[in-house]
């Protein structure tokens, strides 16, 4: 009797449970009457806040790109353009950047923009203990003052030419209304002047916009836009295929050369300014070790990891930044050489059982592709890695611990150079975390971010980035592009080298 | 001491082999088995290629004569991944149900023999465990000790230890009444060598049905826990990952998850099959099946 009853309950408990499965299962809403007008935009996840000065994650920046404005924004060729300022003076010292404020701009809840808030949001991101995530952007500024509404004035320590990227390169650096700080509203509903206004992130992870009928830009074409999350490129790809997104910004690369022949499906990329990158911990041996480095260099097949990681849509390069910038680099030191590689790992008396660690994270599945391509390459000279996949929290954990031999990740959305180098490889540098030090590079770095003439800030530097990739600090892998897809009932919009997503000049057809 | 237990206990183990031997699907599982057995402890060698040599010119090869199965994104030969990823999954099923089978018989024998308040603090504990979903407890382990396959065994095997505790201790409830059992006890038996000699002989059957069912589920969360990135760490080969990797390629190379998912299927089967045959063989409820079958043969 009892065994029976056990069975019994067992057998009820699992009916439960199965309710409760089939209550969990979300499967969408069959009312969601999609208004005409409203752009439906696939983004690869979902934002973790909404505070544009706290937050690091892209699908955040996707969505404020829409609701917030800079001062001044990078424009289609990524050069510094007017925003919420429309034009600004240099003082003949350098130091003293004055800025002229747009004129009849408002914030989504009506109140007038003024030079106030400009103040207030770079004061508010230079607050060293609020820990604003770009406050070292903002490192050479003394003070931020608003002599009448209408003009900001910025007093610097030093000269600093990448002043305008530097406050504008992207959102990271929005200007934000007091109010929602102080109401604490700023993390859930953020308040812009850009072209869109937020209107609610529903309980599925959707964020929904909805037109600004004030923007200071011009009129707004969408009546709105709705970001849905969807983080399997794949899954987000035959939604576009089916109508249910218009835009996605996960195209899978393998199915780019298919979906190019397709009338119903516009595909375009751009080369990017991102890179993604190799880093040895050099506080540990043998990566210390300059040869080892090299070696490491000369056995990778950075051809073959491209093409692994990205198939075509992907540029090798053995430094950041990419091409078709001005501060290009054309520099390749590192043929693909096995003998050149095992010559110098003799050198450096690892023993025939030398095995190293590679981090890589599920977060960007591309880093443990291309970890799988390195840790082959690398077995040829006789060096054994043991790939470690981590989650992404975990992995960064790691990272600021300095708990690794080796990892893989990428920048994304970098304008100029000093973003490109300093923080990565100045010995005090904030995202310095596998240990580069030279002083030379320290000292050409500290010359070029201050450096007001652009040839000679190359000049600067290329000289910095030729000790960089000669003794490894980051082992360049490559550029990848920036492709977006979408349907053809889309028009007006421009994929961006800088990964920025505006539906600004946006419309939909049919 | 005569042990009462021992002539029926043999003759009913020929009975089980023999009604066993009449149930052609759970032969065809035997089979099935001891062949992913050589494979598991062989891959290496019958693979016909490296299983994490990649070859990026030769990625996305539908299956041919030189690479049966295809070969994945990273031009890496799928008959071979298919093979060696044996081992992993085999490996991780035994461990893990060796881990759960241990722990939970134990368990169950130590509660339904003393019962009272023992039986109480461990079943409910039991419980406890049983009452998470089994992936989702596997994940938050995992997320605790670090993902990698020995940490995967554990997580599985801890997730899996409830349903042995459960099964056995049911089984002990009823055995613990007999007359053996009194009668060992009445001339003086300690607690646990009664355990050892007379009860676990006799709950053997449930836990051994059990222990087949267990690993094809095993297998299965191992799979699933791969697919999610937690267990086998690339490039080694695990059938789960093999699907998530070929998860992107649905539509440009089938074959990079169809072989690895049949292998999932054909592996999982064949436990499930030698399972419900050996159910049917050792179920005390089929016993007059059993000696009605033993007389015609």
């Amino acid at each position: 009797m009892a065994r029976r009853l056990l069975a019994v309950l067992t057998a009820l408990l699992l009916v439960a449970a199965a309710c409760n499965d089939d209550d969990g299962i979300d499967i969408g809403d069959p009312d969601d009457t999609e208004a005409e007008g409203v752009l439906i935009a696939a983004i690869s996840g979902e934002p973790d806040r909404f505070d544009p000065h706290l937050t690091t994650a892209y699908p955040s920046f996707q969505v404020l790109e829409n609701v917030y404005d800079t001062l001044v924004q990078p424009g289609d060729d990524l050069t510094m353009e007017e925003a919420l300022a429309t034009d600004w003076e240099v003082s003949d010292d350098n130091l003293t950047w004055t800025f002229t404020l747009r004129e009849g701009v408002t914030w989504h809840n009506g109140r007038a923009f003024v030079a106030d808030d400009v103040v207030y949001s770079y004061e508010r991101i230079m607050d060293e203990e609020f820990g604003a995530a770009n406050a070292f952007r903002f490192e050479s500024i003394e003070s931020v003052s608003a002599p009448d509404d209408g003009t900001v004035v910025i007093e610097l320590t030093r000269p600093t030419p990448n002043l305008l990227a530097n406050i504008g390169a992207f959102k990271g650096m929005a200007i934000v209304p007091e109010e929602i700080v102080e109401d604490g509203t700023i993390d859930t509903e953020p308040v812009g002047t850009g072209p869109f206004r937020f209107v609610e992130q529903r309980p599925d992870g959707e964020i929904v916009l909805e037109r600004n009928p004030d923007y200071w830009g011009g009129d707004v074409a969408l009546e709105g836009v709705r970001f849905r999350p969807i983080p399997d490129a794949t899954v987000a790809m035959t939604n576009l295929e089916r109508g249910e997104v218009h835009w996605t910004d996960s195209v899978p690369p393998q199915q780019i050369s298919a979906l190019e022949g397709r009338d119903d499906i516009v595909v375009e990329s751009v080369s990017g300014g991102d890179y993604w990158y190799m880093a040895m911990n050099i506080e540990r041996e043998p990566f210390g070790d300059v040869d080892f480095r090299r070696a490491v260099s000369f056995a990778l097949d950075r051809e073959a990891i491209t093409e692994a990681a990205l198939f075509e849509a992907a540029t090798p390069n053995q430094t950041a930044i990419p091409e078709d910038s001005f501060f290009h680099f054309d520099y390749a030191p590192f043929e693909y050489d096995r003998d050149q590689a095992m010559e110098l790992l003799e050198g450096t008396g690892i023993g025939d059982d030398f095995s190293m660690d590679l981090m890589v994270t599920n977060e960007f599945p591309e880093t443990v592709t291309a970890a799988q391509v390195i840790a082959d390459q690398l077995s040829e000279v006789g060096i054994d890695v043991q790939i470690r996949e981590l989650d992404f929290a975990q992995w960064l954990d790691e990272q600021g611990e300095g708990n690794f031999d080796s990892f893989l990740l990428g920048w994304i959305g970098n304008i100029d150079p000093d973003d490109f180098y300093y923080a990565q490889h100045h010995s005090e540098g904030g995202f310095n975390f596998h240990g580069y030090s030279n002083p030379q590079v320290d000292e050409l770095l500290d010359r070029a971010r201050a450096e007001t003439d652009d040839d000679t800030r190359k000049e600067l530097y290329d000289e910095a980035v030729k000790m960089i990739v000669d003794e490894v600090s980051y082992l360049y892998l490559y550029n990848p592009d920036v492709v977006h897809a979408w349907v053809p009932e889309v028009s007006g919009y421009e994929v961006r080298a800088d990964s920025a997503i505006r539906f600004e000049n946006v419309s939909l057809s049919g | 001491m005569t042990d009462v237990a021992l002539p029926p206990h043999r003759s009913r183990t020929r009975d089980v082999l023999g009604v066993l031997s009449k149930n052609r699907l759970a032969i065809v599982g035997l089979v099935v088995l001891l062949l992913l057995g050589v494979v598991a402890l062989f891959g290496e060698w019958l693979a016909p290629h490296s299983p994490t040599r990649t070859n990026i010119p030769n990625r996305l090869e539908p299956p041919s004569l030189t690479h049966p199965f295809g070969t994945d994104e990273l031009g890496r030969d799928i008959l071979s991944r298919v093979l060696v990823a044996a081992r992993v999954s085999l490996q991780v099923g035994f461990i893990a149900v060796g881990l759960s089978l241990a722990v939970g018989v134990t368990i169950g024998l130590v509660a339904g023999y003393y019962g009272r308040f023992v039986d109480t603090a461990l079943m409910r504990f039991m419980d406890m465990v049983f009452a998470f979903p089994a992936i989702l407890l596997a994940i938050a382990i995992l997320a605790v000790l670090g993902p990698g396959i020995r940490n995967a065994m554990i997580a599985i095997g801890i997730v899996y230890t409830p349903i042995f505790a459960r099964v056995t201790r049911g089984s002990v409830l009823s055995v613990r009444e007999e007359d053996y059992v009194r009668a060992s006890r009445s001339v003086g038996a300690s607690g646990p060598r009664i355990i050892v000699r007379h009860v676990l002989p006799n709950v053997m059957g449930p836990i051994i049905v059990q222990t087949s069912l267990s690993l094809a589920f095993a297998i299965l969360s191992e799979a699933a826990l791969s697919f999610l990135g937690l267990g086998v760490q690339p490039p080694d080969p695990a059938w789960g990952r093999m699907l998530a990797e070929a998860r992107g390629f649905v539509r440009v190379a089938w074959w990079m998850g169809v072989f690895p998912g049949l292998a999932i299927v054909v592996t999982v089967m064949a436990f499930n099959l030698l399972g419900d045959g050996l159910r049917d063989a050792l179920d005390p409820r089929q016993k007059s099946v059993i000696e009605s079958r033993g007389h015609l043969l």
